[in-house]
């Protein structure tokens, strides 16, 4: 039972991560009507970002937030430009290997400039621990990377919500066409929107990387499925919805390998999109919006 | 320039006798080849098969599927684990594993008939992952991690099929009869409600096509190809473990038909042709060789995102596609 | 005259919107049969409950006496009634030949095995198909057309198109949804027609039109639809001097003043 509620606590931590994870993959599925392949390896790009700031400024959570939100700002923009603008109207199929094609390259480019070896992403929080019971503790770890996530919802849901630029990109996650004839420039702001769900994959990558003390170029090869299926259980467009998605993943693949070995962890995501897709495609969200 | 019209037109003309001489010309390599250069040959000459099935269901049906590498996979281990452990004949196997693909294709066919676009390729790329993970993972009967090793070389008439020069005309052969008879049920009834399916689904049905049997169909079919290929690549390489039908194989298979050209039966060809020579090509830059496919790949979309054999008519070009597509979205049901 | 289509008491309600309410018709044999009524009058969701694209909440619809109520559309396609719609819904990277022979779908039964070994069972039907599509499409006048992608023809072409295909599966009744719309007026008159030609081969036509004199000269009985209910059905000349058909149309306050 104890092992079943420790385990609850790391689904709970796992949960928000990929609870960001979904939040930027809904808005850039959102803006820009498409799914993105290379999600994963701009998560790892993040990770990447973070470590090498702590290598160079030391360990400072907050540093490292900035340094891969801008990060993948920057790739944003450079995956927006190459994969989406000139297809947002083709066939989806294009957008699907370009960003398929995009995650290679960077992986790969990866590997040549910071090497194939694992890299230690030490103390950046500190190691104490809250103990609950016998076996059950919440590490400082733990708590700050859920901080974290909830003080970025908070921020994007304020951005989003609150802002002239939330609005307008609220308005072309609706319809494209429509954004234009109301005066907004919908390349403009999916451009911002795949920008800002970039970023906050990069954040979460980071995160990933504190949590489990290390960084690889791999390690982001089974997220983007992961951000998907926590995406579509949100309802693929909607953005709290999707945290809740993330946050229902992470908790089920923690709670799934308390029943069989962590190899079959991913089997436990998939699987459960399949059935999520089968029985009610919109997801959580109560009406069938979604575009792609 | 003259040269080329004047072949194109002999092509034209006498296309029997092109395809032909092409498929003599491609059995005559093996024997002019090197070891290596034979091996590459295999490999186009499998990815034409396997290219081609999946472009069946991609090219023809449009339902983009992204899970041809758990198709494969599903026809590789039944040879495999058949071949090993009971050791039976490769032949029967051959049929046998396309039927088992086609099998799962239609398991994956059934629940997906109601999904569309982004949706249903999530749930083939979902459903290519099970398969894998469960190949890794499942230990006694898939050798897990270790893969399955030694598997026996197919025999006809006492002649082992051993060197890769035997497999490159064994690939061909099977390639040929593919096309053939894929060629066939195009141009049939069938071929047309697939293609109608993919122009707009309602369409078909009010015109009387049964859109959910033909839908199955064509996965089944699809598969079915995808299979015989894995399973001939079993006995080539010998050994097979789970790391050939990752992700990145499906979307190696779909790069190909997507470079050469959906819903054409030399598309797929082309982009097998392609793509295995350009990965060939750029082993001399061994790390930067991904970077460079990457980009290249990209490219290509920018430049043709029809693939090198897709017409570009006025209705298939990505401008003329956009007022297209609008349309059909916009008119579902109106 | 026997009846082709008959629906009873058709109703259908989208959350609380009742887009169709209590509609009953009846269309005979070898009738040309109009429905009108202003913009979002429930006559698109009419069709579509006919074709069996949309479920009627209450009512049922029968096919020369047989219920077809809830049936899927293909099976609806193969008892005998063909549809066209609003916003053209042609195969657009198929040649008109290839969009004519989908129609002929229904009629030939080709399998897997027959494909492949082109027995005397495919070529039966290959030739039927071509030579039916072939017939319907000089019929309809697309001859020079026969070869091009359907996706690159004007308008009012595709909406030809459309019918031919819909006319290759031998329906006993056609549904012809807006057929005029977007046309030119020469085009308009040829269908017109056209429709007139289809009378006389006695095929059984129930048409959605916006264009009055296209109705009132084609359709010898006409329903006329106003926010889903039934205003009134007979003769051109009465729904023309029918005063609920000019509210409907022109709103009370001119009719009572008499400028219509």
């Amino acid at each position: 039972m104890e092992y079943v509620l420790s385990q609850l606590i790391n689904g709970i931590c796992q949960g928000m991560i990929y609870a960001l994870m979904a939040i930027g993959y809904s808005v850039i599925a959102g803006v820009t009507g498409m799914v993105s392949f290379c999600y994963g390896d701009l998560m790892t790009m993040g990770a990447f970002a973070a470590f090498y700031m702590f290598e160079f400024a030391g360990s400072n959570i907050v540093l490292g937030v900035i340094s891969s939100f801008i990060a993948c700002w920057l790739l944003g923009i450079i995956i927006y430009k190459l994969c989406y603008e000139k297809f947002l109207n083709a066939p989806r199929h294009i957008t699907m290997i370009c960003t398929f094609a995009f995650g290679i390259g960077m992986r790969n480019l990866a590997q040549i400039l910071f090497g194939e070896a694992r890299k230690p992403v030490l103390n950046v929080v500190g190691n104490r621990a809250i103990i609950l019971g016998k076996s059950i503790r919440i590490t400082m770890l733990q708590i700050t990377i859920i901080v974290t996530v909830i003080i970025l919802a908070i921020l994007l849901s304020w951005f989003l919500n609150k802002t002239k630029w939330g609005l307008s990109l609220r308005a072309i996650s609706q319809d494209k066409t429509a954004s234009y004839v109301v005066g907004i420039n919908a390349k403009r702001y999916s451009l911002i929107g795949s920008c800002l769900g970039s970023s906050l994959g990069g954040v979460a990558g980071l995160l990933l990387a504190v949590y489990y003390q290390t960084v690889y170029v791999t390690m982001g090869n089974a997220l983007s499925m992961k951000s998907f299926s926590a995406t579509v259980l949100g309802g693929l467009t909607d953005v709290p919805l999707s945290a809740l998605g993330g946050l229902c993943i992470g908790v089920i693949e923690n709670l799934g390998i308390t029943l069989t070995d962590s190899s079959f962890r991913d089997l436990f995501t998939f699987s459960f999109l399949m059935l999520i897709l089968l029985i009610r495609p919109q997801g959580f969200a109560s009406k069938k919006g979604a575009r792609p | 320039m003259k040269e080329k019209f004047a072949l194109k037109d002999f092509v034209k003309k006498h296309s029997s006798i092109a395809i032909l001489l092409a498929i003599v010309i491609v059995a005559v390599l093996p024997l002019i080849f090197k070891t290596s250069q034979t091996r590459i040959l295999c490999r186009i000459l499998m990815y034409v098969t396997l290219a081609g099935s999946l472009n069946l269901i991609n090219g023809y049906s449009g339902q983009t599927c992204l899970g041809q590498a758990g198709f494969f996979a599903v026809g590789a281990y039944t040879t495999a684990i058949l071949i090993t452990r009971f050791h039976i004949s490769f032949w029967p196997l051959l049929l046998l594993s396309g039927i088992m693909a086609a099998l799962i294709g239609v398991l994956i066919a059934l629940p997906i008939l109601r999904m569309k676009g982004i949706y249903l390729s999530m749930v083939t790329l979902g459903a290519s992952e099970i398969i894998r993970t469960i190949a890794l993972n499942w230990q006694s009967v898939t050798g897990g991690a270790f893969g399955i090793k030694n598997i026996t070389r197919p025999q006809i008439f006492g002649l082992t099929i051993d060197t890769p020069q035997k497999f490159a005309w064994l690939f061909l052969i099977v390639a040929c009869i593919f096309l053939f008879v894929s060629k066939r049920v195009l141009s049939s009834r069938i071929g047309r409600a697939w293609m109608a399916i993919r122009e707009g689904e309602l369409a078909a049905a009010s015109l009387g096509v049964e859109v959910a049997k033909y839908k199955i169909l064509n996965f089944a079919y699809g598969a079915f190809w995808a299979g015989i290929a894995g399973s001939i690549y079993a006995p080539y390489l010998r050994y097979i473990d789970s790391s050939a039908f990752t992700l990145d194989e499906g979307f190696n298979i779909l790069s190909m038909i997507v470079i050469g050209g959906q819903g054409t039966l030399a598309g797929p060809i082309v982009g097998a042709v392609v793509v295995n020579l350009l990965t060939e090509a750029l082993r001399a830059i061994s790390n930067w060789r991904y970077v460079v496919y990457a980009g290249l790949l990209i490219f290509m979309m920018w430049k043709r995102p029809r693939g090198l054999v897709g017409e570009n008519s006025q209705v298939t070009m990505v401008t003329g596609e956009k007022s297209i597509k609008k349309n059909r979205r916009k008119g579902a049901v109106k | 005259m026997s009846e082709v289509l008959r629906t009873d008491h058709l109703s259908i309600q989208f959350g609380g919107l009742k887009a169709v309410n209590d509609v009953s018709f009846q269309v005979n044999e070898g009738e040309t049969f109009g429905i009108i009524g202003p913009n979002g009058a429930g006559k698109t969701t009419l069709f579509n409950m006919c074709s069996g694209i949309y479920k009627p909440t209450s009512g049922d619809v029968y096919l020369c006496g047989e219920k077809i109520t809830g049936m899927h559309p293909e099976n609806i396609c193969n008892k005998g009634l063909c549809r066209t719609f609003q916003s053209s819904q042609l195969f657009a990277f198929m040649s008109v030949l290839e969009n004519v022979k989908v129609g002929c779908h229904i009629g030939t039964r080709t399998g897997f095995k027959d494909a492949i070994m082109r027995n005397k069972r495919y070529k039966q039907d290959e030739e039927f198909a071509y030579e039916k599509s072939l017939e319907i499409i000089e019929k309809v006048g697309l001859k020079k057309y026969i070869d091009t992608k359907a996706g690159n023809l004007s308008y009012g072409i595709q909406r030809k198109v459309e019918i031919a295909r819909a006319l290759a599966t031998d329906p006993k009744i056609l549904l012809l949804d807006e057929p005029a719309a977007g046309m030119n007026p020469n085009e308009t008159a040829d269908l017109m027609d056209f429709v007139n030609l289809l009378h006389l081969e006695h095929q059984t036509v129930l048409l959605i039109e916006h264009d009055m004199k296209f109705v009132m000269n084609s359709c010898k009985r006409i329903l006329v639809l106003n926010f889903g209910q039934k205003i009134c059905e007979g003769t051109p000349e009465e729904v023309r001097n029918n005063k609920d058909v000019q509210e409907a149309y022109f709103g009370s306050g001119m009719v009572t003043k008499g400028v219509c």
